[in-house]
């Protein structure tokens, strides 16, 4: 994988070459859909399947264009992502009206429905970040995990579900709203950090670090929970024809063990760990031969942890595991474990972009903003997360107040959230009273998110709660 | 002189930023390790005991890790970080409030060298500079206003001057936050009932921290009137529904129909629709007489609590119901409250009132054969009491959270979208026998936004008044001698 990367940059690229191929893979797939759909008749053109499909393919164009942009640096690359994303937009815009008039309310309610709204956010801010902050080089970022976001989808229980009573309330709508916005904010003020600490000439081997942490902290987290003894890897069992994860008892679902996935795991956090301990060698010993070896490292690591993706997803399909609690074999799919999918495809991203920065550095550099633009761009959109993260927190308690008898029950998602909002208030304290910038700031603005994160996911797989609407 | 030095030192410490971003923190620390631990009151003992060895368990009780959040220590915390914030803003409330009040109309010398954005146009008639600069102003959404000082003619304009109070409007709206809670603590309450259907009680279970329960009786007697459920296609719940009476001293005073997110409320007390179950007693239940001399077994139904006539007219009643049942020195003990094992005793009047008594030990044989009655019984059918499940809650300082609440919003938007920007206009004597406009201006945020904008209007004046702008350097000797 890695030499056929390489080989794609040794090569000039010309710029009409990859617009016409990428043009022409648009317009074959929109043209194959069309078929498909005129055939089989899979709801209204413009309905929800069809508009999604649309905005897939059209996002996927732009993924490519925009990281074409990111390896060559011709302009052309971005307008005409930018045109791409624009008409996904619109198609997926198109998308979420035709379910929420189905479901007669706005999808918020499943992982499935919450990805549709994430990649519509991501799209929307990919292009206010370009127009109103004329920071080009996003797209490159967002678009790749739109297309990987929609493509989780496809593997998620997509029907409308009607709601449990606890659900059915406006004031939900409006609470998950804005926390879909402040944390679609709060993921692009980490983005704008990123690029700082680039622009900020941070040197190379400490994003190494930072990405090497990022690996070891989703894989030891997965071991955490799913690790088994005898080397198994729990995941949950998924009833093929009810489309739907199998549960022992209300809120418990059945957890089967595939053999040895554990151990699989178990070594591609050590290659994790690896490149790691050899940069924290590399500041003790004032060694930078050692930094040149860890960047091999991270190149192991991906390799191992794109093996580690393939074996899950071929054991997942493929077979039949015992588990423990019930008797007789059951089989899961892709769809009931959303969570360690997505964990193991971030970190394969992770991995990518810094091979890009690693590799491209010097181009990447010319194509962004200066860095005190970032900085004060960073400030900007922490501005605006700020007030929709007090509003989530406000929303979410006032529809606790009205479904579960109180406002505030320092439930860990409820206490995380007011930690994050602290975290950000420090931010911003940081900036305006103590006058932080540059390098101070941006790392508290990682931190924040980070924090994000954990609110996000680690609750709800982490630590038990109240919150455990999501997982189902 | 010992004493006064203690509270200065203590002043500085209060009134730092350093020592509210130092409270932030802690608090922040303490309340994720109340979420990795877990945590007693939200947390079934069971799993406590599960979760940790029993040493590790006493170890962290003694410790009071296991109830962070109602621990002494962290509302000290709390508190601690409320008195910051009153320090912190009453220090620098009468710096805002100057600003506020008594805005700086001519700018003098000094404090015209200090701003951060100033021009200088050379100029030959000053009534018709100053109007060219009312103009431009105008014309940018400034509205300026001339004041006389000292002889001398300026302009001053202003936008947004409350922006100032942005942040000690957030910082009270966080006040008023913390003191809801801190009510709520003090005299508020939560607890659980469960209402059967047709019954009327009055006590709830207080969830204790300690994670046992106490007893707390109402002011009034909730009777469930009705309760229901629906449910979709795949059995999951769709609805539950109770329809509550409320009755004080002996009247009926309120009724509402209640479901999920949508609580009765009842003179600061919460009804909240919270689960819903069916009993293990049954609502009435149905036997078959079959009559021992031969005939047609005919379906009785017997209410719980009261009787039915049979066709003899003797009449039928149930003495007691046993859900779950077990037999010791011929007597029958309730073993539990699940109604997995049931049995029933039969009571048959005659018309002379003497009452026959009959068991029905489900389990052993479902009938009162060979027990001497003119009938054999025995269970045909039963229906089921629903019985709802209610959270009650008092939570009088929600208010107070509701006001901080609205008051935390307008205050950030104040704070993130509003901005305190001030232009002055001066004309000032070079010195050397010639005039020159000035301007200058400052923003207390989003300097680079005004910065353009002070640029534009800098281009506007310059085209009107075809001057060059000074040299900054040497001008600005010559502005502190004039």
């Amino acid at each position: 994988m890695s030499d056929a990367r390489v080989e794609t940059q040794q090569r000039p690229a010309s710029g009409a070459a990859l617009l016409v191929m990428v043009g022409l893979g648009i317009l074959f797939a929109l043209l194959v859909a069309l078929l498909t759909a005129a055939k089989t008749h899979s709801g209204p053109i413009y309905g929800e399947a069809n508009m999604l499909y649309a905005a897939l393919v059209l996002y996927t164009g732009a993924a490519v264009l925009y990281m074409g942009y990111g390896v060559t640096g011709i302009e052309r690359y971005v307008s005409v992502a930018s045109f791409l994303t624009a008409l996904g937009f619109v198609a997926n815009t198109a998308a979420v009206a035709h379910r929420w008039s189905v479901a007669g309310r706005p999808p918020f309610s499943n992982m499935y429905e919450m990805l549709l709204s994430f990649v519509w956010t991501l799209a929307l801010l990919t292009l206010i970040a370009e127009r109103a902050y004329k920071v080009k080089i996003i797209g490159s970022i967002t678009m790749p995990i739109t297309v990987v976001s929609v493509i989780l989808m496809q593997l998620l229980p997509s029907d409308v579900r009607p709601l449990v009573p606890a659900l059915q309330s406006t004031w939900l709508q409006v609470h998950v709203t804005l926390a879909m916005l402040s944390y679609a904010a709060c993921a692009l003020s980490f983005a704008l950090a990123m690029m700082f600490l680039i622009q900020d000439n941070m040197k190379t081997e400490s994003f190494q670090a930072l990405t090497s942490t990022g690996m070891v902290a989703i894989y030891a987290s997965m071991l955490f929970t799913r690790f088994r003894s005898g080397g198994a890897l729990a995941v949950t069992a998924y009833d093929l024809e009810g489309k739907s994860e199998v549960m022992i008892s209300r809120g418990h679902p059945l957890f089967l063990r595939i053999p040895d996935l554990g151990w699989l795991y178990v070594l591609v956090l050590l290659s994790a760990l690896v490149p790691l301990v050899l940069y924290i060698a590399g500041q003790v010993k004032k060694n930078s031969s050692l930094f040149d070896i860890a960047s091999k490292g991270m190149f192991i690591t991906l390799m191992l942890q794109a093996a580690g993706l393939a074996i899950f997803i071929t054991r997942v399909k493929n077979g039949q595991y015992g588990a423990p609690e019930a008797e007789g074999l059951y089989a899961t799919a892709l769809p009931a474990n959303p969570f360690l999918l997505a964990g193991i495809v971030g970190g394969i991203v992770a991995g990518l972009l810094y091979l890009l920065l690693l590799w491209r550095r010097e181009g990447l550099q010319k194509m962004m903003p200066p860095a005190d633009v970032l900085d004060q761009v960073t400030y900007k959109i922490i501005c605006i997360a700020f007030p929709l993260l007090t509003l989530m927190i406000a929303a979410g308690a006032y529809w606790a107040n009205q479904a579960w008898g109180s406002y505030w029950s320092w439930d860990p998602k409820e206490t995380w959230a007011a930690i994050t909002w602290l975290v950000y208030a420090g931010y911003l304290h940081m900036r305006v009273t103590r006058g932080w910038r540059g390098r101070r700031a941006a790392w508290f603005a990682i931190l924040g998110f980070a924090v994000v994160i954990f609110t996000f996911f680690g609750v709800t797989y982490l630590l038990p709660g109240l919150h455990a609407y999501a997982a189902g | 002189m010992g004493l006064k030095s203690i509270w200065n030192k203590l002043y500085q410490t209060l009134t730092s930023v350093k020592t509210g971003i130092f409270l932030i923190i802690v608090v922040g620390i303490f309340s994720a390790i109340g979420t990795i631990i877990l945590q007693r009151p939200t947390s079934e003992p069971e799993d406590m005991q599960r979760a940790y060895s029993p040493e590790t368990l006493a170890l962290l009780d003694r410790i009071g890790l296991t109830d962070i959040f109602h621990a002494w220590w962290f509302l000290l915390l709390l508190t601690m970080f409320c008195v910051c914030l009153i320090f912190v803003s009453v220090n620098r409330w009468p710096t805002a409030w100057k600003m506020y009040s008594k805005p700086v109309r001519f700018a003098e010398p000094p404090f015209r060298a200090g701003l951060p954005q100033t021009v200088k146009i050379p100029v030959q008639d000053e009534a018709a500079a100053l109007s060219v600069a009312e103009r431009v102003l105008t014309r940018f959404g400034f509205t300026p206003e001339r004041v006389t000082e000292k002889g001398a003619t300026g302009l001053y304009s202003e936008k947004q001057r409350f922006s100032v109070f942005a942040v000690y409007i957030v910082h009270l709206s966080l006040l008023c936050i913390f003191a809801g809670y801190i009510v709520d603590g003090i005299v508020g309450y939560r607890g659980n009932i469960m209402v059967p259907e047709g019954q009327a009680l009055g006590q709830i279970s207080l969830r204790d921290n300690k994670g046992g329960e106490s007893k707390k009786t109402l002011p009034f007697l909730i009777r469930c009137d009705a309760a229901g459920e629906e449910t979709y296609a795949d059995g999951s719940p769709k609805k539950w529904w109770s329809k509550l009476t409320l009755i004080e001293n002996g009247q009926e005073v309120a009724t509402k129909q209640i479901v999920v997110n949508d609580p009765f409320v009842y003179k600061g007390l919460r009804i909240y629709q919270s689960s819903m179950g069916q009993s293990s007693t049954p609502k009435t239940l149905t036997f078959l007489a079959a009559p021992t001399n031969g005939g047609e077994p005919t379906p009785v139904e017997v209410p719980l609590n009261g009787k039915a006539t049979l066709a003899d007219g003797e009449s039928l009643s149930v003495l007691r119901w046993v859900p779950d049942y077990y037999v010791q020195d011929n007597e029958v003990f309730k073993k539990s409250d699940d109604a997995e094992n049931p049995a029933v005793q039969l009571g048959l009047t005659n018309a002379s009132g003497e009452t026959k008594k009959l068991w029905i030990l489900y389990s052993q044989a479902n009938t009162t054969k060979g027990q001497d009655a003119p009938f054999d019984f025995s269970i045909k059918s039963a229906t089921w009491a629903k019985f709802t499940g209610l959270e009650v809650s008092h939570q009088p300082g929600q208010f107070g959270v509701w006001l901080g609440v609205i008051l935390i919003a307008i205050g950030l938007v104040i704070a993130f979208y509003t901005q305190h920007m001030r232009i002055w206009a001066a004309i000032v004597d070079d010195g050397k026998g010639g005039k020159f406009l000035w301007v200058g201006g400052t923003t207390n945020k989003n300097r680079d936004r005004f910065q353009l904008k002070f640029e534009q209007i800098k281009s506007a004046l310059q085209a009107e008044l075809g001057g060059q702008p000074g040299n900054q350097k040497t001008e600005e000797k010559t502005l502190t001698r004039a």
